[in-house]
Parts: structure tokens; sequence; C-alpha cells
């Protein structure tokens, strides 16, 4: 994980190239509501499938240096378990996925003001953590599937999106939630699923990621 | 034995069971007092709704058994699974699709039911789609049954959303009772055995011609070496 870390402090490399897709993504869905700001659900639903499409972005370069300087061999090769190459790589994206959302949740609420102020809460963050925990732990897991295969950048959103649907889905109600200021309980049932996705979704991969990386 | 033969018996019972359920369905079942005869594709769409999920419940088990076990038979048992569960899932979403149109007024409605459902198609078209691009074979096979374990973990929010959610999709089976009429539960009931007979039937063929796959792939193997 520290090489992650100390890899991307350098170049900048994956945060930007993130940073900018999401802003691009925002754009883009500006331009298509014509200036009239989304409410509600529409309006969770346009931030949690912005952070969805930049994760996907920075989760394809997960496994870039491994793969292109053959780096994967000398981790393997490394004494060290195999679920500890994932627990790091969970890590350094689930860093990554949280600091670039920090940055575009601000941008959002210039952007899309009119319904989205309360956003900064401890309700939102602890959606959020839990969100980015879900979504980073299977993301690493497909995104080790996907380097596996040919047209390998084609093949992470195919495999992770119908995958994260759940937590997905869960993020998005409990944001419309917090936006509306609506209450605790309704709000519980959705951070209890993504807590439920969670645990589940950590159990199958920590389970099964070596399978993923044997030779 | 020519593998085909052994298939035999039951090609010759799911095709009797077939007809005879057909048969049923068009004159057997009374007429739907409010939707009219066009309530009849209700049968397929039931046994069809299902069908996927016992398919994809084996592409999980099958995955598991994989991965503990090593043995190539139960990575062409979840290959065969999910391709012939995707098959009738897309009947599923086909006929719904059908008989939405006189019911609702409309083809689709976005709704937890038909959207998790359609999901659920795009998790084995993922799974189908990963298999087709991973070449080498025991990479192949352990990749997508890590894969197929993943994809099922998210198969119970379809099941359960028409229990969380209001839905406009009718709820056939609730605790209480089964909303249905007994003579038109009787059909329906018929029509899914016929549909899994066929289901098993395609199965077994599917696993049939991976297999002889397989062998071809090892002899074109043998014979490179020869070269």
């Amino acid at each position: 994980m520290k090489k992650d870390l100390k890899l991307e402090l350098v170049t900048k490399e994956s945060m930007s190239a993130m940073l900018i897709f999401a802003l691009l993504v925002m754009a883009t869905f500006g331009l298509a509501f014509g200036g009239e700001l989304p409410k509600g659900m529409a309006a969770a639903g346009l931030l949690w499938i912005t952070f969805l499409f930049a994760h996907i972005l920075g989760l394809n370069r997960a496994f870039f240096y491994e793969k292109e300087e053959g780096c994967m061999e000398g981790l393997l090769l490394a004494p060290i378990d195999r679920s500890c190459i994932y627990i790091s790589k969970v890590l350094s994206n689930f860093i990554f996925l949280s600091l670039m959302e920090a940055l575009v949740i601000p941008i959002f609420l210039i952007f899309f003001a009119g319904s989205a102020l309360s956003l900064i809460s401890w309700l939102m963050l602890a959606t959020l953590v839990l969100a980015n925990l879900g979504m980073s732990v299977i993301g690493v897991l497909l995104a080790a599937i996907s380097m596996n295969t040919r047209a390998r950048d084609l093949m992470l959103p195919l495999l992770f999106i119908p995958v994260i649907v759940p937590v997905l889905l869960a993020a998005i109600k409990s944001t419309e939630i917090i936006t509306a200021g609506g209450e605790a309980g309704a709000l519980f049932v959705w951070l209890r699923l993504l807590l439920f996705y969670d645990i589940i979704f950590a159990l199958v991969a920590f389970l099964t990621f070596e399978y993923v990386v044997e030779e | 034995m020519h593998s085909g033969q052994r298939l035999a018996p039951l090609r010759l019972i799911a095709f009797i069971s077939v007809l005879l359920s057909l048969y049923l369905v068009f004159f057997y079942a009374p007429i739907d007092s409010y939707l009219g005869p066009v309530q009849k594709i209700f049968y397929i769409h039931f046994a069809t709704a299902i069908i996927p999920y016992l398919a994809f419940l084996l592409v999980f088990l099958a995955s598991v058994a994989y991965l503990s076990t090593r043995r190539r038979a139960f990575d062409r048992l979840a290959h065969a699974a999910a391709e012939v569960g995707l098959l009738i899932d897309t009947i599923l979403l086909v006929t719904g699709t059908i008989f939405g149109k006189p019911t609702w007024g409309v083809w689709w409605v976005w709704e937890p039911r038909l959207t998790t459902s359609l999901i659920m198609w795009l998790l084995y078209a993922g799974y189908l789609m990963l298999r087709s691009m991973t070449l080498d074979g025991d990479k192949r096979a352990s990749l997508s049954a890590v894969y197929g374990i993943a994809a099922f973990v998210s198969v119970p929010i379809s099941f359960m959303s028409i229990r969380w959610w209001r839905s406009v999709h009718p709820l056939l089976i609730s605790p209480s009772k089964i909303n249905l009429d007994p003579s038109m539960w009787g059909v329906a009931l018929s029509t899914l055995a016929a549909f899994t007979l066929l289901f098993f039937y395609l199965l077994l063929l599917k696993m049939e011609l991976i297999a002889v796959q397989d062998g071809i792939d090892e002899v074109k193997e043998e014979m490179g070496d020869l070269i």
C-alpha cells in the first residue's frame, strides 16, 4: 500500500484523472438537464453515478503497474500472505476514492446547490465511508479478475456495475434522505444494508482473492 | 455409448411434458375474466421466472465446488447453468414486456422488480462475457468461479425487492395465501414442471457440448506440439 500511495504522490496520475473525469461527468449532467436543478433522488443519483464512473477509472489503474512492469510475480513471490496484497490494494483504493469525493462534493454543492446543501454532515460521512468500503472491497477483486482478460478496461465496468448495484442503491437512497432532512429511522435501514453488503462482499473477496492471483 | 443417446429418454420426457403443459395452457385453463386470452402468456412468464433463480444458484454452488475440488466437471456445470439460465431469463424479460403492454398499458416500468431482474440478467451476461474474454482453461475456470460467487451475492436483492418496496408487479405467493385461482395455479405448476425438465435437458446437453469442445481443444494442442 505504501508503494501505491508513494507512486501516486509522485505522479498524481490516477487522482487527477479521476477528478477531471468526475468534473466532466458533472458538466455533462449539467448540460443534459439544461440548467434545471435535479431534485431529491435524481440529485443523489447524479452524485453517486459521478463517483461510480470516476471510481471505475481509478480501479482500471489499480493493477496497471503490476501488469505492465511484471511486478505481480514479484509481489506473489514475496514472503507475505496473498490477503496482504488484497487488503493493501483495497486500502489504497479506498483512500483514492475518498479523496476524490472530498474534492468533488464541494464542487457538486456549487453546481447543484439548490438540492444538496445538507450534504456536509456526520450521517453523510457514514454513508460515504460505508459505500466506499463496499465499492473498494468488491472493486479490487473484480479489477484483479478483469486484469487477466483480453480487453480488460472493457470488462471491468461490465462486471463491476451490476454487482455493485445494491451498494449504489443504498448509498443513493440514504443520500436522498439526508438531503431531504428525513427521519433517522428510514436512514438506518439503508445504512444497515450498506454495512451488510460490506461484510458479505469483504468475506467473499477475502476468501476468493487468492484464486484470482494464482498462477 | 454415444452421449446424445444417454440424454434421449430425458429429451422425450421433456418434449412430451412441454406439449402437455401447452395443451393445458390453451385448452384447459380458464380465460381470465379481466385480461382475456392474453393472460395465457402468464404461465410461460411464471415458469421462466422461477428457473433462472435455480440456474444461478447452480452457478454459485458449482463455482464453490470448483474452487474447492478443482474438478473441471464443476466448471462445465457452472458454464452450462449460466448459459441456459440466461436463455430462460431472456424469455422471462421478453414475455414480461409482452404481458406488460396489455395489462399496464406500457412495455416497461422502472420499478424494483423489473429493474433488479434486468440487473440480474446483466450480471450473468457479464459472467458469460468474462468466460469468452479469458483464453486459458484453468485460469478461466477459477476466474469465472470467483465471479460466479460474487455475482450471486447480488441476486437475493432481486428476490427480496418485491417484498421490501411497494411495487406495481403483483405478488403471487404471500405468507397468508396464494393470489391465484386454483385451476390456474395447477396449470402454472405443471408448466413450471415441464420447463424445469426442459431446463435440465438443455443443461446436460450443454455440458456434453462443452466437454466435447474441451476435448477438441486438447487434441488441437497436442497436434500443435507435433507440428
